[in-house]
């Protein structure tokens, strides 16, 4: 077996480290649900987090998370709860630097690409210039004109989840890809969490849906329903999600607790919750009418 | 007879009424993806549909609750990333945008940010998400909200999506915007308005809803430009209404609380 497949504990340990600047990957569809509780878990804080639409708010409401690189997030504390749990019970100030989605998008790009900024007509004349020094609008040196830049991004560690994976960690996902594909290649450090590990040949005959190759990625860690309460294409249907009901520290603390503190891992998490209704809560939520594609034909 | 419609389903439904069958739309969750799923079931079948996480649809599909759900995914003809729908609109291949706002001021400009100072806001919003992207990129965007003063400022304290700026002649231009894009329309629950030199102009008021020009008049935060053909909304259609209640009302997941677009 591969050094690289590890339980997640193991590999958020040896890869998430307190001040780093940590991708969370997913944008409604397929969030890293489970990565994001066992950091949690693990109490790993100074963090500054680049995300679009993910839940970051367990990182935020426990008090793990210094900065937010952000297009769509509650700033004010008198509406998020959990940015007020962070500064009156942590004394975390929580700093947010906004930006549009794209331009966090091609924040990640550059950083990916390896080029210090990425121009664009987004954010030109917006106020949010204001207010980010790391998207302004310069001359054009081709074209006369304005031209908005955004300063690459390129973060210590990232986290996916895929639906497949290989022991070496060439990565497979489907379905909308929000920023994954730029923000795991921008990453220096790349963690993912795969709903299966499946053999090489798997990836070998379809490898243009790899999306970064075995050689960029630290650790792969077979988590069913690791993206739960999100849907992942091709899987499973989204779950109830935490919609408000945790603006007060009784509701924050039973939510945390169930999510995090109260067990051990991810699959106990799960386990829980099917006591909580039903054995079969996590099975309905499996896709229920698989549609095939035609086979991507390779071979010589 | 009296008239089994809201304010609110007649905004949906000329709001759909923009939307040309040769159309690219990228739209935003909300009022804006009833709209323009509705013209999909009605006048512009062969629009495609751009959702910002990456999904690109020609083929139908029901309303999701969501941007991206299971069902919105299914069967599109792309499944990509949000950079490339938005380098498609960028590069000027989105001919559509439809969004919702936070407040839209007199010039066309969308603030989703703050009211009041930035470090101490009186109100905040969640920021552009990618609200600056589609008005920045699309060749005309409408804005679709509910009506209130306190949504239309004559001067948004954040411009968080320029529209015409101060509304002098080629400010889209001077600081790098595509120039010929911009908002082109205004729909809420009273009224339309359109942009007559760059300036929000009062077109049509949805009359049979009761609504009256003082009324619109109230609800605005600066005495606003009228057009010379300023006229009644036309009322929806006995088409328009049955299929935006078999699409779009019976796809509801969540009812709105307060806002009164009619559930059944």
């Amino acid at each position: 077996m591969s050094s690289k497949v590890m339980k997640l504990d193991e590999a958020v340990r040896n890869n998430v480290k307190p001040g780093d600047l940590l991708f969370i990957g997913g944008a409604i569809h397929a969030s890293p649900s489970a990565a994001v509780a066992e950091i949690v878990r693990q109490r790993i804080n100074h963090l500054t987090v680049v995300a679009i639409l993910a839940n970051t708010s367990p990182l935020v409401g426990e008090g793990l998370v210094d900065k937010v690189l952000t297009a769509y997030s509650m700033t004010d504390e008198k509406r998020s709860f959990p940015l007020q749990r962070a500064r009156n019970k942590f004394n975390v100030k929580v700093e947010f630097k906004e930006y549009s989605h794209f331009d966090i998008a091609l924040a990640l790009q550059a950083g990916y690409m390896g080029v210090p900024f990425m121009p664009t007509r987004s954010h030109l004349g917006s106020d949010m210039m204001k207010y980010n020094e790391d998207i302004q609008s310069i001359d054009c040196p081709f074209t006369g004109g304005q031209i908005g830049i955004v300063r690459a991004v390129v973060p210590d560690v990232g986290i996916i989840h895929v639906q497949r994976c290989d022991a070496e960690g060439n990565a497979q996902k489907w379905g909308t890809l929000g920023i994954d594909f730029e923000g795991i290649n921008a990453s220096k450090r790349v963690i993912i969490t795969t709903e299966k590990i499946v053999s090489s040949d798997v990836i070998q005959r379809d490898p243009n849906r790899t999306i970064i190759p075995g050689f960029r990625v630290n650790a792969v860690v077979e988590q069913p329903f690791g993206a739960y309460p999100s849907h992942l294409a091709g899987c499973y249907d989204e779950g109830l999600a935490m919609i408000g009901g945790m603006q007060d520290e009784a509701r924050w603390e039973k939510y945390i607790n169930s999510l995090v503190y109260n067990v051990k891992d991810w699959n106990e998490y799960l386990e829980n919750l099917k006591q909580a209704s039903s054995p079969d809560f996590l099975n309905k939520l499996r896709i229920k009418n698989p549609l095939f594609s035609d086979p991507v034909i390779t071979g010589i | 007879m009296p008239k089994d419609y809201t304010e609110f389903d007649q905004m949906i439904i000329s709001a759909s009424r923009l939307v040309k069958d040769t159309d690219v739309i990228y739209t935003g969750v909300g009022f804006p993806i009833e709209a323009a799923i509705l013209a999909k079931n009605l006048h512009a079948p062969n629009c495609t549909i751009v959702l910002e996480n990456g999904i690109v649809r020609a083929s139908m599909f029901r309303l999701p609750w969501t941007t991206d759900t299971m069902e919105s995914q299914l069967l599109a003809e792309q499944l990509t990333s949000l950079t490339y729908v938005n380098c498609l609109a960028q590069a000027g291949y989105i001919t559509l945008g439809f969004m919702g706002g936070g407040q839209v001021d007199r010039y066309g400009n969308v603030n989703d940010h703050v009211v009041g100072d930035y470090y101490k806001p009186v109100h905040r919003w969640f920021g552009s998400g990618g609200a600056n992207d589609l008005m920045s990129f699309c060749r005309r965007t409408v804005i679709i909200l509910e009506q209130s003063k306190r949504r239309f400022p004559e001067k948004v304290d954040f411009n968080t999506c320029p529209g015409f700026f101060d509304g002098r002649p080629n400010r889209r231009k001077e600081v790098g915007l595509p120039p010929d894009n911009g908002p082109v329309a205004v729909i809420t629950n009273l009224a339309t308005f359109t942009f007559e030199n760059s300036e929000m102009t009062l077109k049509t008021v949805h009359m049979s809803c009761g609504i009256t020009p003082e009324k619109v008049k109230a609800e605005l935060g600066w005495d606003i430009k009228v057009a010379e053909d300023l006229s009644d909304t036309l009322p929806p259609t006995e088409e328009e209404l049955q299929v935006y209640r078999e699409k779009i009302v019976a796809a509801r997941r969540f009812e709105r609380r307060g806002r009164g677009a009619s559930m059944r």
